[in-house]
């Protein structure tokens, strides 16, 4: 099983930026939110493809169209 | 990835701790240390500007109580301090515009704080079980760390 790996990276003006790898889910917010507990006050958090499931997954947006 | 998050750092932490950030930052930005009774030797001061170290909080103790750190750069002098309520102030001085000296100043608050974030994240990470996988710094003198969990 691949283990968690985080991207850290420290501007010089010291703000920082992670990136959480290897984990989906509730796992990953754990860890995001544990880094952000060491670190100080958050001002952004984006989600995305691999936090919603398996990487590689296929994800469907449908609209349906009343017709009269 | 899963998440992308950008946080502030808040820099709170005693005097001796906060002190060695402004060493480390001081060393990187090639400024010199010099004893507060050298300070200003080579320094004519033609202006001056207070910078606030952002976030930041010395927590008061007797070992750095009315202590400060000065350092200089081709005529530039930098003295840090904290005050009784507790944030880190940098009061820049020279011979340089005062819009120069806002500008080192706030590079050198930029980089107490990077130094600041980068011991404290190493520190507590390692006692979170993880370990280094990757580490350099960049072009842009940003430091990138890679990290995995144990």
């Amino acid at each position: 099983m691949k283990k968690p790996e985080i991207d850290i990276s420290i501007d010089k003006d010291g703000q920082v930026r992670i990136k959480v790898h290897g984990v989906s889910g509730e796992e990953c917010l754990k860890l995001t939110d544990a880094i952000r507990e060491i670190v100080g006050i958050e001002v952004s958090r984006q989600l995305t493809t691999e936090y919603y499931g398996t990487p590689g997954g296929v994800r469907i947006d449908a609209q349906v169209q009343q017709r009269n | 990835m899963s998440t992308v998050c950008v946080l502030a750092p808040v820099v709170v932490g005693s005097w001796p701790v906060i002190s060695a950030a402004i060493f480390g930052a001081a060393a990187g930005m090639g400024f010199a240390t010099v004893e507060a009774h050298e300070a200003g030797s080579d320094v004519r001061a033609e202006s001056s500007i207070d910078i606030d170290v952002p976030n930041s909080e010395v927590i008061s103790d007797e070992i750095g109580h009315g202590q400060s750190i000065v350092i200089e750069r081709d005529g530039v002098r930098a003295e840090f301090t904290h005050d009784d309520r507790g944030g880190c102030r940098i009061c820049m001085t020279g011979r340089a515009s005062k819009r120069e000296l806002e500008r080192i100043g706030q590079e050198l608050a930029g980089r107490v704080v990077q130094q600041f974030a980068y011991h404290k994240l190493m520190s507590e990470l390692k006692q979170r079980r993880f370990s280094v996988v990757d580490e350099k710094v960049g072009a842009d003198q940003s430091i990138q760390v890679r990290v995995r969990l144990s």
